[in-house]
């Protein structure tokens, strides 16, 4: 009996390695192919760089030095060969330089960038959740009573507000009328406060909803009249069994906002003047730098393979519904 | 009328309004409360509010671009040329008044015959890092920058030089294999490094942490945030009088307005929206300064297309936009309308040439004689061709985009079809210079601004941004000529006969010079009156000052 149970075990793990490492290896090839796709698109946008460094016509450039850059940037090279020196250096964690920012490697740049994006979002999803969920709870159990109302009312505006101009509001209510904040800028903590708030505001707004109507749903479903059936106090029910379930599409919304932690704060960032990853992308997106744009997408879109992996590794082995087969 | 029209108003007013109603109340609100805002920090007495501080304090200038880099290969972007001139000196400077001086030369000498020039440095210059300045730094500087292999962006200034000497630590001597009238504006305006450690940490590496001779040095560089600089005190004009200058980085126009509102900043070097820019003129805490800008708010064309190849379609297109009116209704009246290649504060500008009146008559007559004529569909075309083509904006460019709109309008009146896109900058700038753009709208420079009036890059044949594709013989041929005078005389005639066939050619479609507003806070002291050249602001050689408080 022992020796089976212990089999059994064993046998699991190993499944579990081997498929650990398949989706390593599938994650492996899908940022493999989001490189190339980031490569090819990049460099089928019409335009070149150098334009760029003219000013308005102040810097003169004649055909000969203009071949000469393109020449020291590497452009003169097939594609496919400036497409393997990227990807040689990718592989050494090296993603090269910037063509505007000469001297400071790439990584760099994205180092410096990601902790003020990182730090915005992780900040202003924990204030979202604390808030949002309790008031979706309240206003899904009390559906129709004033706070309900109040809850869908400021969700949708806030849904449906554009966050440049609920930003450019902020500034100039409380910088300029009231001075309570800075109006730009990351010089104190204070600089946060409106930038986490206007974010905050907008994903609070979408799980507010999204918990709204999971209370909703769960609340008709049968294992809750059977709790209400057996005599369980009210409380217990909406913590212990629509709670509980109505959480799982919240999650869902939550994890999906990781992949959004990139496109959800450029307007933000540029607003507010935060040098985050946002303004980073797209700015270098402006100025056709390659190896700025291609690096970011890459290291993105690694980070959101892993943490589809790790997610799925954390269901398998908590949830006893989920199996590996 | 005024009551009914406040009624309406639209989202820019209504940001104005509000910004202009507020400044008041903010500026109540600062004074006892010293520094809410925080970053002015100041040891000296806040009692005396009207009173300049005799030194320190923090100047905070405002820039919409990131400073990608430090070094004299990044003054493409005007910001980036404002910290790299607080760094660096060059061998001549220009004032407020475009008049030139001598900087790190004591004397500039230059040979009649334009062959010779001859720099008499200044003794006793220290860079950053406590060396002197020798003339070997300043043939170091031209020989790096002007050799190709480098391949530098200022590249192409230091055409025409055939060896630098130094016969001795203070003496320059920089022998022309061709004259190059255009040099003491190109590369004596450009910054002088320190030879050694340029060399030994590379350009690129230099362009991250610069070693110049000039009033302030990095303290610390955030390209996307901000670029502290700090005064050197072995300065050899004096130590600055303020502490420290910061350029913060701020995208958005309408939070520089803000924060000049609210006082965290001082000035923007890059001009805020045209109507917050006259909001600030109106307001007594502000000093705003109007310069005539040097580069051309223009439609390029592609001279190339059926269309636009007959001279007399481009005169008849340029009578049927009423310039003026997109100054008044599209502009808030800051600009003034061109009627040359050459900015009208340049001396050699020409007043008396050839304009082209709003003429929607005379334009259909040119439109005729060239033997444009109207189709069934009111579309003018010629052996089957329509006078119809596309003009592409710059993406997110609204203001400019109105004025496409306006032309669209315009045009249409007088049988011509313009249909509307839009494409990033890069694209426009790469497919007008390969030539596979029909028209666009942006601003450029057809000379190389007030004080140097040569168009080959941008008219010549062979230029590197001959965006309209224009072939002139004669062109071409004076502007070869035109660098080969050095004397403001002899090259007038010059420069005269280029600017009538531009204005007779056409070969753009040329609108207006903006007027360039740069906004001050009047807390900072030591400014002039008025200038002409805005650069000599933010370059420190005046003696600012910061009023605490």
């Amino acid at each position: 009996m022992i020796t089976t149970v212990q089999t059994l075990r064993f046998q699991n793990q190993t499944l579990m390695l081997l498929y650990f490492i398949r989706r390593l290896l599938q994650g492996l090839f899908i940022v493999l192919l989001v490189s190339i796709i980031t490569f090819a698109i990049m460099h089928l946008l019409p335009g070149d760089p150098v334009q760029l460094l003219l000013g308005d016509g102040k810097i003169k450039m004649t055909d000969e030095l203009r071949a000469a850059i393109h020449a020291k940037w590497g452009f003169d090279k097939p594609y496919y060969e400036q497409y393997w020196i990227w990807l040689m250096s990718l592989a050494r964690g090296d993603f090269g330089e910037s063509l505007v920012r000469r001297g400071v490697p790439v990584r760099e740049m994205i180092l410096e960038a990601a902790p003020v994006t990182a730090f915005l979002n992780i900040i202003s999803l924990l204030i979202a959740i604390a808030i949002a969920i309790p008031a979706g709870i309240i206003a899904g159990v009390r559906r129709n009573s004033w706070f309900d109302y109040a809850t869908t009312f400021s969700s949708t505006l806030g849904v449906s507000l554009p966050s440049f101009w609920v930003a450019l509001m902020a500034i100039i209510v409380f910088a300029v009328m009231l001075g309570w904040v800075p109006p730009y800028g990351l010089k104190t903590w204070r600089g946060y406060i409106l930038p986490v708030a206007v974010l905050a505001t907008e994903q609070m707004a979408v799980l507010a909803r999204v918990m709204r109507s999971a209370t909703i749903e769960t609340l008709t479903q049968d294992y809750v009249r059977t709790a209400r059936s057996k005599g369980l106090v009210e409380r217990l029910v909406i913590s212990r069994h629509a709670v509980r379930n109505a959480l799982l599409p919240v999650v869902t919304v939550i994890g999906f906002q990781v992949a959004y932690l990139l496109s959800g704060t450029i307007v933000l960032e540029t607003i507010f003047a935060l040098p985050g990853i946002g303004r980073l992308f797209i700015d270098s997106l402006g100025r056709l730098d390659y190896q700025v744009v291609q690096s970011l997408v890459v290291v993105l879109s690694a980070l959101v393979v892993f943490v589809n992996i790790l997610t799925d590794m954390v269901y398998a082995v908590v949830d006893p519904r989920i199996r590996i087969e | 009328m005024a009551e009914q029209r406040s009624r309406t108003l639209d989202r820019r007013q209504f940001l104005q309004l509000t910004g202009v109603g507020l400044s008041l109340a903010t500026l109540a609100a600062c004074v006892p409360t010293e520094s809410t805002t925080g970053g002015i920090s100041s040891d000296t007495s806040t009692t005396a509010s009207t009173a300049p501080t005799a030194a320190g304090g923090t100047l905070i200038w405002l820039s919409h671009q990131e400073i990608a880099g430090l070094g004299p290969n990044d003054l493409g972007a005007t910001m980036q040329a404002i910290v790299i001139g607080a760094i660096h000196n060059s061998l001549v400077a220009y004032d407020i008044n475009y008049a030139m001086y001598p900087d790190l030369a004591e004397s500039v000498e230059v040979e009649p015959d334009g062959l010779k020039y001859t720099f008499k440095l200044r003794q006793g210059v220290k860079f950053h890092d406590g060396t002197e300045l020798t003339s070997a730094d300043v043939k170091y500087t031209i020989d790096y920058y002007g050799d190709p292999a480098n391949a530098a962006t200022i590249q192409s200034s230091y055409t025409g030089i055939d060896s630098v000497e130094t016969p001795d630590d203070y003496t320059v001597i920089v022998n022309m294999a061709t004259v190059n009238a255009a040099s003491l504006v190109n590369w004596a305006s450009n910054p002088i490094v320190n030879a050694k450690y340029h060399q030994e940490v590379s350009d690129a590496t230099y362009s991250t942490a610069p070693v110049g001779t000039g009033p302030f040095k990095v303290k610390e560089w955030k390209a996307a945030e901000y670029t502290e600089l700090e005064a050197f005190d072995d300065y050899f004009k004096g130590r600055p009088l303020i502490d420290t200058i910061r350029m913060e980085v701020v995208p958005e126009a309408a939070v520089r307005k803000a924060a000049l509102d609210t006082g965290d900043a001082d000035s923007s070097a890059w001009p805020l929206l045209v109507e917050d820019s006259l909001a600030l003129e109106a307001d007594p805490n502000f000093k705003v300064f109007r310069t005539p800008g040097e580069s051309i708010k223009h439609f390029p064309i592609n001279n190339t297309l059926p269309y636009f190849a007959d001279k007399l379609c481009r005169q008849a297109l340029m009578h049927a936009l009423d310039r003026q009116r997109i100054i008044d209704d599209l502009w808030n009246g800051a600009a003034e309308v061109a009627q040359s290649n050459i900015p009208p504060n340049s001396q050699y500008y020409k007043a008396d040439l050839k304009q082209y009146e709003f003429d929607p008559e005379k334009a259909k007559a040119l439109f005729d004689e060239a033997g444009w004529t109207e189709g069934a569909d009111g579309i003018r075309e010629k052996d089957g061709v329509k006078f119809a083509f596309t003009c592409t904006t710059i993406t997110g460019d609204q203001a400019r985009k109105a004025i496409a709109e306006l032309a669209q309008q315009l045009f249409k009146d007088v049988g011509v079809e313009v249909q509307l896109a839009e494409a990033p900058v890069a694209e426009i700038l790469q497919a007008l210079r390969t030539g596979t753009m029909d028209m666009s709208i942006f601003n450029w420079t057809y000379s190389v601004g007030v004080l140097e009036p040569d168009p080959t890059n941008t008219l010549a044949s062979s230029g590197g941004n001959n965006f309209p594709q224009f072939k002139n013989a004669e062109m071409d041929e004076l502007c070869a000529q035109g660098l080969q005078q050095v004397e403001v005389a002899d090259r007038k005639p010059i420069y005269d006969r280029i600017q009538e066939i531009f204005v007779e050619e056409v070969p753009v479609l040329y609108l207006q010079y903006d007027t360039w507003m740069l906004p001050f806070s009047t807390r900072v002291e030591g400014l002039p009156e008025t200038t002409s050249n805005t650069y000599p602001l933010y370059s420190y050689e005046l003696p600012l000052t910061k009023q605490q408080g």
